[in-house]
């Protein structure tokens, strides 16, 4: 009797938690992000490569291979961290807290740089600060004749720089949404108790930033880790390595076994840092806002620093958006980046092919192998828009609905694991999974469903958060309310849920094809001949100096990705709160 | 005691705040009251020294702490007053005893001095126990009892609440407005209190300023302001239930008053009836509850509104006419524009 009852209950319980959608959905994340992930780890353990871990870490090799590298990645991820933390801080304390004049300008412009790729910002401190050192055509600053030293147009140091002037929005996003909810009540209750300003920053703003500043931190450490464009445009030349440009260097030349290992190394030092960083903050008490009434913006008066601070801000702001575009876009028209204002050219965007010119190739327009690449960019994008915001909403359906069990946590966990995952790694992991047949299916390496799946697990979680949030608006008691009406299902969807959640769905999937249009790194490994993307292209041409035409096909891409973007900022009515006043 | 001299204070181009003036002694529990928007909160923050008025002056004691005219004002931690914030505004990366400590420690008391403060002032609001906790391990009401004992542990002669009750439900509202009482009585400091809710103004002040776009309406006690309302906001804006108002038309007409003006019924004069009688008003039954033995009744037609306090409800359904019998005389009468005419 007993037996029978728990049988029953456990049917219902079998259809009440949607077991075989929570299963399929489960199969699909496997394939798509575990498989890849647990491959390119059972890869470096077969009798063959399994000597690679010790070439990597403990051989004669290793000091190249590993130390080297891993030395320089630590450096840059510490320094990105450390500058963008800064830079980041101090735009968002001067937007959300104090009085600075033109406050929403500043607020946009601090968000830009990430919309910029960093391989975009690359080029240009390469088009400024090239020097002969490499040979090929030296940068403006030369042709003004000035001396560049070594350290400023190669290695380390331009790499530090492009890096936080690409990473500080995401700092400065952070950390302004946090202090957006410090209420000001907060400020004035230490006034009344008698604190100076340096002791109501150290005493009560900083600490109750901290959660912020450490995840901005850790965000841009990751970030800066991973990041292959730089390193490989302004280090490589000079032999500058890092974990990322090792692991490309390495595939590239065949020697996958010590790539594997890199790789695995690689998501080893990211994924550490985000999960230190994410200790760190959930170890402490969330300070989000602890009551809901009250509480006024009364911002902080500058008084005599008020103009110099506005200038730092801009400068900071200028040089890191409006500057670099520039750049790129005089130097895609001048045929010598020693002289980016004269002689302006259309040749490299409208030209015929000429033999007097960039050995014959044919600008932009008239490039066949370039229009190609940017309708399959295209492409490439619109699909893992659509894919992976359907997967993406699935998923966040599922968790919404049957969020408990093992198997939901496991999807959970499942579709926010790319994001610890550096970019090229996951390229390599799919390469890993995907370069040789499985069983009868063909290999899929150099074909573009297998840019689409990789391109859709990547972005996974970004699709996931969409639709998490386009769920939370729709679902719940709206629904209900129009249940209770006696509209049926689809009446309810065509009237309620499809409405409301057009927009964010358009808009989620807008910035999902924008993140694909700009990215090198997932795609630097899988690109083939056969399947040109628009930014692997720009690096080909910019590493072997055809600089002008990397610049133009980086401005295309530019262009298209801030087209999208406002778009999608369009049609989100994106939520700002800290630019409210 | 405080002293406020026409007092204003000008945000671009609202006037918050005009021309106020008032005086309470020392140990006084002065309760500003209005609906939002009146100027009460911008008052208080003028006491507390977060605004400089744009005009008059406030004086603590003999001392002038903010003087609008010349554009002065002393420093918010150099008044000798404390101020519990709607928000409460706890530090939340510090412990319940931390967020009390803080400010003594800015003040630079010695640390054994410090702890035994500390542990007082909790002891006082009966939260000794919490000081290990951070502010969003506890309810609404030790939230309210946290930011309390803040305010009070530096010992200020002033004690400013805004609005501090608004973010509780009823019954800890009910126990924290006795709890208020007792720790001004305690501290033996004068109190402002801004509130937005009469009942809490008639049950704690000793002396009420009512507010409405910016201006004092009346000043006076409690009891004065029910018994002898100076305007006709006033009037239906203090007392459980407010009185009620007639203008004066083809409804009532009385000897001697021009038409427009406006009389004044206590609830407890209005007698009803479910059967029409000579001079008596109809209107639909709105609603009636029970309060203390006797039931309050009200009814509605168009915008007129009346409430009746009696002993005997006659049995209705909403929507039934309901007589509303008025005594001869009213208890006083306003004119158009609210002043008192007697």
């Amino acid at each position: 009797m007993t037996h029978a009852l728990s049988l029953k209950a456990a049917s219902q319980r079998w259809a009440s938690g949607g077991l075989a959608l929570k299963l399929a959905v489960l199969l699909a994340l496997g394939v798509l992000v575990a498989a890849p992930l647990l491959r390119i780890f059972l890869e470096t353990l077969g009798p063959d490569a399994i000597a690679a871990w010790t070439d990597v870490t403990a051989s004669r090799l290793s000091r190249n291979l590993l130390w080297l590298p891993l030395a320089n990645t630590m450096i840059l991820g510490f320094g990105v961290a450390a500058g963008c933390v800064l830079i980041g801080g101090y735009l968002a304390w001067l937007v959300v807290m104090t009085d600075i004049p033109f406050r929403r300008t500043i607020g946009l412009m601090a968000t830009l740089p990430f919309m910029i790729p960093s391989f975009a910002t690359a080029l240009a401190w390469g088009s400024l600060f090239r020097n002969s050192r490499v040979g090929g055509q030296v940068g403006f600053l030369e042709g003004l004749g000035l001396a560049v030293p070594d350290w400023l147009a190669w290695g380390i140091v331009p790499t530090l720089i492009v890096l936080i002037a690409h990473y500080y929005s995401l700092a400065f996003t952070v950390i302004a949404a946090a202090l957006a909810t410090v209420n000001s009540d907060l400020v004035e209750a230490a006034q009344i108790a008698g604190a100076k300003r340096g002791r109501i920053l150290m005493g009560i703003i900083l600490p109750v930033a901290l959660p912020a500043i450490v995840a901005g931190a850790s965000l841009t450490f990751a970030g800066a880790v991973s990041n292959f464009a730089a390193p490989a445009l302004l280090g490589l030349p000079v032999r500058m390595q890092t974990l990322a440009t090792r692991l490309f260097g390495l595939i590239e030349v065949g020697q996958t076994a010590r790539g594997y290992v890199i790789a695995i190394l690689l998501i080893a030092v990211s994924a550490l840092f985000l999960w230190f960083g994410n200790k760190v903050i959930s170890g402490r008490r969330s300070y989000a806002t602890i009551t809901g009434k009250g509480g006024r913006a009364k911002r902080f008066e500058l008084a005599g620093a008020r103009l110099p601070l506005f200038a730092v801000a801009l400068a900071i702001c200028v040089l890191t958006t409006i500057v670099p575009v520039l750049i790129l876009i005089a130097s895609s028209m001048a045929p010598s980046s020693s002289a980016l204002f004269s002689n302006w050219t259309l040749h490299y965007w409208f030209g015929a092919s000429d033999p007097a010119i960039a050995q014959g190739q044919a600008g932009v327009w008239h490039n066949p192998f370039i229009l190609s690449a940017t309708s399959l960019t295209v492409g490439l994008g619109v699909t893992v828009a659509v894919t992976g915001t359907a997967l993406g909403l699935i998923v966040a359906f599922v968790l919404a609905r049957h969020g408990r069990g093992p198997l939901a946590g496991a999807i959970n966990q499942l579709s926010f694991l790319p994001l610890l995952v550096p970019g090229i790694a996951f390229g390599a992991a799919y390469i890993a999974l995907f370069g040789a047949p499985i069983g009868p299916l063909p290999a899929l390496y150099g074909t573009f469903p297998l840019l689409v799946i990789a391109g859709t697990a990547y972005l996974l979680p970004f699709a996931v958060q969409t639709g998490r949030a386009v769920i939370q608006q729709v679902s719940g008691d709206l629904d209900e309310s129009a249940r209770l009406t006696g509209a049926g299902f689809f009446r309810r969807m065509g009237a309620i849920t499809v409405p409301l959640a057009i927009r964010g769905l358009a808009a989620g999937a807008l910035i999902v094809f924008v993140k694909i249009m700009r990215d090198l790194s997932l795609v630097v490994l899988l690109f083939t001949p056969t399947t040109p993307l628009l930014a692997v292209l720009a690096y080909r041409y910019a590493s072997e100096g055809f600089t002008q035409f990397a610049n133009a096909i980086t401005v295309v891409i530019l262009v298209i990705s801030i087209a999208a973007t406002l778009l999608a900022n369009r049609l989100q009515a994106k939520s700002q709160p800290w630019l409210k006043s | 005691m405080i002293r406020i001299q026409s007092l204003s204070k000008r945000f671009a181009s609202f006037e918050a705040v005009r021309s106020v003036s008032l005086e309470v002694p020392k140990g006084a529990f002065l309760v500003l009251v209005g609906p939002s928007g009146c100027g009460k909160s911008t008052m208080l923050r003028m006491l507390a020294g977060l605004e400089t008025p744009t005009a008059g002056t406030i004086a603590f004691g003999d001392e002038v702490v903010s003087d609008g005219d010349a554009g002065w004002g002393v420093e918010p931690s150099k008044r000798n007053a404390g101020l519990v914030f709607q928000s409460y505004a706890l530090w939340p990366h510090m412990t319940v005893a931390g967020n009390v400590d803080w400010p003594l420690k800015v003040a630079g008391l010695a640390k054994a001095e410090r702890q035994a403060r500390v542990t007082e002032v909790l002891k006082l609001l009966g939260i000794e126990a919490l000081g290990a906790r951070y502010p969003n391990e506890i309810s609404g009401g030790q939230q309210q009892r946290v930011a309390i004992a803040r305010m009070i542990a530096p010992r200020p002669g002033i004690l400013l609440f805004d609005e501090p009750l608004s973010n509780l439900d009823a019954k800890l509202r009910v126990e924290m407005r006795t709890e208020l009482l007792r720790v001004h009585r305690a501290t033996g400091a004068t109190s402002v209190y801004v509130t937005h809710d009469q009942v809490e103004a008639m049950t704690m002040a000793s002396h009420v300023a009512v507010l409405n776009n910016g201006e004092i309406e009346q000043f006076g006690s409690p009891h004065d302001l029910v018994r002898d309302p100076a305007t006709a906001f006033v009037a239906t804006f203090v007392g459980t239930p407010p009185a009620n108002l007639i203008p004066v038309g083809p409804d009532l007409e009385l000897v001697g008053v021009p038409t427009g003006a406006q009389a004044m019924f206590r609830p407890e004069h209005l007698r009803v009836s479910d059967k029409p009688r000579p001079g008596a008003i109809a209107l639909e039954f709105a609603e009636a509850s029970p309060m203390a033995g006797r039931t309050m009744i009200t009814g509605t037609r168009g915008a007129t509104r009346l409430t009746a306090v009696v002993d005997e409800a006659p049995d209705l359904a909403v929507g039934d006419t309901i007589y509303f019998a008025l005594p001869s005389e009213p208890a006083a009468i306003f004119a158009a524009s609210g002043e008192r005419l007697k």
